[in-house]
């Protein structure tokens, strides 16, 4: 039995859901009265919430965001049940940080699924601080995609609490990808001697996922650019507060990348099928292995193109080794791309992240 | 012998302007969205607890009003996800004239969208004749999706489309 919250303005459809959830032997509570919502969801901390979108005076987007800014509720499961039906509205609502997504009407038994699949999907507790490096010294690889939509898996998927780290010092794309703005980035955080964790926390930009990004700033940048010991300083901070730090690396092996090698838990090292792609991973292995040495290793072979000459086998001959996880072409990423909306968060039967899953299972 | 009541059901619609997408509950008879629509007694379309967006951004909501009413020439579409909402449906005895004949594939715009599915028609569609021979103010489109021009990945699917005839801008067959 759950204890669940249902925040509707309709008193008949709000009736009617709290039945349907008494007979699947939970525990609701209903609330009429979206001003009131935040206090009661304060007090009474349930296990998910159901969340009507059309409300007078606050809307479902609305209360959302404000649970996933209120830090002792922003791990909590929202269900949003709307009558707006369209693709766009089930964006709309993943974009305003709701788990999942229904439109009504809605059978007693589809409710019942879907709220059953929340309560097993809620973790107990994010694990704690695994910092998580991708790799790739080769362009156009879809490393910084792969970090953004395994960002957005691992929040989605395992509710983490989850940091995305862009360390480019050419203009990086993580922000792009996530429709954020550049600024705070790393370049405003100050010397590693006076970081400390305010100072962090202020350089990072909310998703309305949840995720939280320390952007690359606009422009070129000095490729030694941030120094190594800010880096290593950054990261344990950073390793201490949140559940997965993602850091997308620079495609040199500067000191940042370096200092971040170093200090991870897990490096992921992006491959193309195309002989460049390979062999670039193949004459950085080496160099990557020794830097983060005590880290696990894994190989992610990433479809960006619709036609990519190497098969699988042929990338596993050249690299003497198993790819961990293949990723397979999605044709929905340019969109995803332009609209500034990760696959992971807005379409998970998507190829891209359901082969993502697999990878984020692996961590 | 008494009259049976007029039985009234509340249905929800998508309803397009120029510039936005209005969510809200119609109450309807058995002649569904479009008879109110068709119903010379009055020039306005009402809904209750409507929740406006602007089409760019559909998912966003700025404003909510209990009681909202639309000049009907004024709509250029409105999806439903259930056709009996929409159009009065066969009965036992008689099929709805809206549901005679055979699907043929139809592409058209109105203001800001393009809009494609299938119109039921008998014998072989002249845009001309499709438009003046469809019943009423507008034109049920089956099965059908609407993409904003100007931003194609934003689009609504439904069982069925009412298309203001008037707002039509081009209207395209395919060959069946």
């Amino acid at each position: 039995m759950a204890k669940i919250t249902v925040i509707d303005d309709d008193d008949v459809l709000l009736r009617m859901v709290g039945m349907m959830l008494e007979r699947g032997g939970h525990q609701p509570t209903l609330i009429s009265q979206p001003a009131q919502a935040m206090k009661s969801l304060k007090d009474s901390r349930p296990d998910i919430v159901v969340l009507d979108v059309m409300m007078p005076g606050v809307s479902g987007h609305d209360l959302c965001r404000q649970i996933r800014a209120t830090p002792e509720l922003a791990d909590l499961p929202v269900l949003i049940l709307t009558a707006r039906s369209q693709e766009v509205d089930r964006t709309a609502a993943l974009k305003s940080g709701a788990t999942d997504y229904m439109s009504k009407p809605v059978t007693s038994q589809e409710l019942l699924e879907r709220v059953g699949r929340l309560l097993v999907e809620k973790p107990a507790a994010s694990r704690v601080g695994q910092i998580v490096s991708l790799v790739g010294f080769r362009g156009g690889a879809g490393r910084t995609t792969l970090a953004v939509n395994l960002a957005g898996l691992l929040r989605r998927q395992r509710q983490a609490e989850v940091c995305l780290v862009d360390l480019s010092t050419n203009g990086g794309q993580a922000a792009l990808h996530l429709r954020l703005a550049t600024r705070p980035n790393w370049a405003d955080l100050p010397a590693a001697a006076s970081l400390d964790w305010a100072t962090v926390e202020k350089a990072l930009v909310s998703h309305p996922s949840g995720l939280r990004l320390l952007a690359a700033p606009a422009g070129l940048h000095p490729p030694d650019r941030p120094a190594a010991d800010l880096v290593t300083t950054l990261l344990k901070l950073l390793k201490d507060s949140f559940g997965f730090v993602l850091v997308d690396l620079p495609p040199v092996l500067n000191p940042a990348a370096q200092a971040a090698l170093a200090a991870s838990d897990v490096v992921i090292q992006v491959v193309a099928p195309e002989v460049i792609s390979v062999q670039n991973v193949v004459q950085s292995g080496r160099a990557v292995a020794k830097g983060a040495a005590s880290a696990r290793h894994l190989i992610v072979l990433n479809h960006c193109f619709a036609n990519e000459p190497l098969p699988l086998a042929t990338v596993e001959r050249a690299l003497n080794g198993r790819v961990d996880v293949s990723v397979g072409y999605d044709a929905n990423q340019t969109r995803a791309l332009a609209q500034g909306v990760p696959l992971s968060l807005t379409a998970a039967e998507s190829p891209l992240p359901t082969d993502l899953g697999r990878l984020a299972e692996n961590l | 012998m008494a009259t049976p009541p007029v039985v009234r059901n509340k249905v929800s619609i998508d309803l397009f302007t120029d510039a936005y997408r209005v969510t809200g509950t119609a109450v309807i008879g058995a002649g569904g969205i479009h008879s109110e629509l068709g119903n010379p007694a009055s020039d306005f379309l009402e809904l209750q607890d409507a929740y406006i967006s602007r089409i760019q951004d559909p998912g966003d909501i700025v404003a909510s009003y209990t009681q909202v009413a639309f000049r009907k020439e004024n709509i250029n579409f409105i999806v439903l996800q259930n056709r009996r909402d929409g159009i009065p449906t066969s009965t036992q005895h008689v099929r709805s004239v809206f549901l005679r004949g055979r699907p043929v594939p139809v592409f058209l715009t109105v203001p800001s969208f393009e809009i494609r599915g299938e119109i039921l028609y008998e014998g072989k569609p002249k845009p001309r004749d499709v438009i003046v021979q469809a019943i009423g103010r507008f034109l049920p489109i089956f099965v059908a999706k609407a993409s904003a021009s100007l931003y194609p990945d934003i689009s609504y699917s439904g069982d069925l489309i009412l298309v203001h005839k008037d707002r039509i801008g081009i209207l395209c067959f395919a060959d069946v």
